[in-house]
């Protein structure tokens, strides 16, 4: 509650500041559904408004102020609904961004915003259970993320294995939402790279032994073994599967990216391993965005998804400049391509940025956003891709092996397909 | 399905000894204890600080034996483990389980094995951390049986089940062979006859408890040097090793010892047939399938 508080004081200080060129009476309201009340959640919250405060500095979006209003998930689906409900409800917004889970997200996108034709921005959520959902058009078009979906995750594992030679694999996945998700996305990719995939087994939390499961893997002889686990139970497997005379070419999923996992495997039994994860691009308005968030927050924008924060407001607010006054948020939704066109005028990301995006719509114009996280480009599921790295593990930490950019990664996929 | 049924019987050893404890404890003590496991995480952890503690006072034991992953101090680190929770079962008993028996009523009982369940896995998770930790960093790498079918045995493995079975030999001769076997036996039958009969009832709770916790601690250093030590093993163990009980039938030594090598196997073997997510579901199904068919267990006795 302190933190809800402090929070909505800031957000009431930014606002009270003396603002830009042209003041104007009236303010619109969109609504932000984020768990301010985890200590990572708060700096997403945080970024957001920022974002806010650079366009109410530019004269505000649509011919108003915006005034972001607040509310709490707490990371659970229920007390995130009744969030948005009431963001929605009372507030009236058109424009929602958040939340930051996948299971706070989806409840709301099904039970609040699309009944409620809100449009949805979530920074942060990853489930493919999104893009399934857009695909069956359940979405209504009103949704959209600027995080990356665990697609990315799955193709780089079938990029290393095409790239090593392997020509069968062994899966062993977590068995959560994420893991199931992670098993069949890998298990068509690896398919797609010409990669036999042996065996997909499932691992459960906590089992006294996963000596069945690994064996299991292993009667299937495959060349390498893919682990999308979490550090604990995947240590444990690891360990069996070696023991077991497993091979040691792996390749090991984000979540594995862990000083503890390299400790109790032991570095000596990792030396093939390589692993994936998505990036943040190497580009200048990336760059750019690193240097206004020390500069705003006096702190370096670590924390998880600070710049999909940032670039999924900015997007929200160039959509609602482009929409127009009293747009509906389908009519918002609508106007997204516009500002994220990649033949539109390149605008930044800040105040100036802002200041001359509106110019350009106002001409009948469209622009491209460059964003914290590149230049954000949604699919017609409202899905972006990222740049990823590939890494090993190193004496003294993790080194990173390649950088892949959007377009390679982009192009990869596609060739998947 | 041959590496299924050694792997079983591996798996099996441990369940048993911590099933052995468990089902003296209901039987004489008539309750459901599920703090019975933590006792496993006890003694694994007290085994750590001491193999530790052995290793830096005693540089000579640090050295591995033969194939094993464990060193000398590991061994002694186990009879240390085994004395200190057979102690700390007792003192649990005494600060906790006799009060609540003498105001409370059996499901006051299981009730406060619950919260002390808890409260022991959550000290633990405060002095040791939440991770889980190994006794020795090397992998002892498995030694191949047999190409095919392929069979795969870990040096490790075969000392537990060695180790676990000498345990439960030295067991039987003490319950069959001695007055102290017949008197427990005689307390687990009857407790208000035996104590006609001069049979010291307060001394056999005590000793019991002190039996349960021993066995308890080499289950818990034979589980860690199997896999890995960690606060929540405890949980991870205590429906398997109820269920092991529970075929077993609440009482028999021996229908425990017969029951953790059942549900070791048959969940091994499970797998082969079942998709790997199911397995956690395997004990649960076993126990059903047991009070369904002979609601006593394999072993146990209709009691009034």
């Amino acid at each position: 509650m302190k933190k809800i508080l402090l929070t909505t004081l800031l957000a009431a200080g930014y606002l009270a500041l003396p603002s830009g060129a042209s003041a104007q009476d009236c303010t619109t309201k969109i609504g932000a559904v984020l768990p301010t009340s985890v200590d990572w959640g708060r700096p997403i919250a945080e970024t957001a408004q920022f974002a806010v405060d650079q366009v109410n500095e530019a004269g505000g979006a649509a011919g108003c102020k915006i005034d972001m209003v607040l509310r709490d998930t707490q990371v659970d689906p229920k007390v995130g609904v009744d969030a948005a409900k009431a963001l929605v409800d009372l507030d009236g917004v058109d424009v929602l961004l958040g939340a930051v889970s996948s299971g706070v997200s989806m409840p709301i996108l099904t039970s609040v915003t699309v009944p409620g034709d809100v449009m949805q921005m979530s920074c942060c959520s990853s489930s493919t259970a999104f893009t399934k959902l857009a695909e069956e058009g359940k979405t209504d078009g009103l949704w959209f993320r600027t995080f990356a979906t665990t697609a990315v995750q799955s193709a780089m594992g079938a990029k290393i294995a095409r790239d090593k030679g392997y020509k069968s694999i062994a899966i062993l996945y977590k068995n959560d939402d994420w893991g199931q998700d992670m098993a069949r996305l890998l298990a068509a990719d690896f398919k797609a790279a010409g990669v036999d995939v042996t065996a997909s087994v499932a691992i459960n939390d906590g089992q006294p032994s996963y000596r069945a499961e690994v064996t299991e893997a292993l009667a299937s002889q495959p060349e390498a073994l893919y682990l999308a686990l979490y550090p604990n139970e995947g240590s444990s497997a690891v360990r069996e599967w070696l023991s077991l005379g497993g091979t040691q070419d792996m390749i090991l999923a984000n979540s594995l990216k862990s000083d503890e996992f390299r400790d109790k495997v032991g570095l000596q039994y990792l030396g093939k391993a390589l692993g994936t994860d998505t990036a943040s691009p190497r580009v200048a308005s990336a760059d750019a965005f690193v240097e206004a968030y020390k500069k705003r927050f006096d702190s370096e924008p670590n924390g998880p998804g600070l710049a999909n924060s940032y670039d999924a407001a900015m997007i929200a607010l160039l959509a609602m400049e482009a929409a127009g006054a009293d747009a509906s948020g389908a009519e918002i939704a609508a106007a997204v391509p516009k500002v994220t066109d990649p033949k539109g005028t390149p605008i930044t990301a800040d105040t100036a940025g802002f200041a001359s995006a509106k110019d350009v719509l106002a001409g009948g114009g469209t622009v491209m956003y460059q964003g914290a996280t590149g230049n954000v480009r949604f699919d017609k599921n409202g899905d972006v891709s990222a740049p990823a790295v590939i890494w090993s593990f190193t004496e003294d930490g993790i080194k990173e092996d390649e950088y892949v950019s959007l377009e390679q990664v982009d192009q990869f996929i596609a060739s998947l397909k | 399905m041959i590496q299924q049924l050694v792997d079983g019987v591996l798996v099996g050893s441990f369940l048993s000894l911590g099933a052995i404890g468990l089902t003296l404890v209901m039987h004489i003590l008539r309750f459901a204890n599920f703090s019975h496991a933590e006792l496993l995480s006890i003694g694994a952890y007290v085994a750590l600080v001491f193999d530790k503690l052995f290793e830096a006072l005693l540089p000579v034991f640090a050295t591995k034996i033969g194939p094993l992953s464990m060193d000398w101090a590991l061994v002694l680190a186990l009879f240390a483990s085994i004395g200190i929770t057979a102690l700390s079962a007792v003192v649990i008993d005494r600060l906790v389980f006799a009060r609540v028996r003498e105001k409370g009523g059996e499901l006051s009982m299981v009730f406060a094995s619950f919260g002390m369940a808890l409260i022991i896995r959550n000290v633990i998770g405060l002095i040791f951390g939440l991770q889980s930790v190994l006794y020795s960093d090397e992998i002892a790498f498995a030694m191949v049986l047999s190409r095919d079918p392929l069979l795969l045995v870990k040096p490790d493995q075969v000392f537990v089940l060695i180790a676990a079975l000498a345990i439960m030999v030295g067991l039987h001769f003490v319950l069959s062979r001695t007055t102290f076997g017949f008197a427990l036996r005689a307390v687990a039958e009857n407790p208000a006859l035996a104590q006609i009969h001069g049979v010291n009832l307060k001394r056999m709770i005590m000793i019991v408890w002190l039996l349960g916790g021993g066995l308890a601690a080499a289950a818990g250093v034979f589980y860690g040097l199997s896999y890995q030590i960690s606060p929540v093993m405890g949980r991870d163990l205590v429906l398997p090793i109820f269920a092991a009980t529970i075929v077993g039938g609440i009482g028999s030594v021996y229908g425990a010892v017969l029951g953790g090598f059942v549900v070791g196997i048959a969940s091994n073997i499970a797998l082969s047939i079942l998709p790997s997510g199911y397995s956690p579901s395997v004990p649960f199904l076993m126990i059903l399938l047991v009070l369904l068919i002979r609601p006593h267990g394999l072993f146990g006795e209709a009691r009034a």
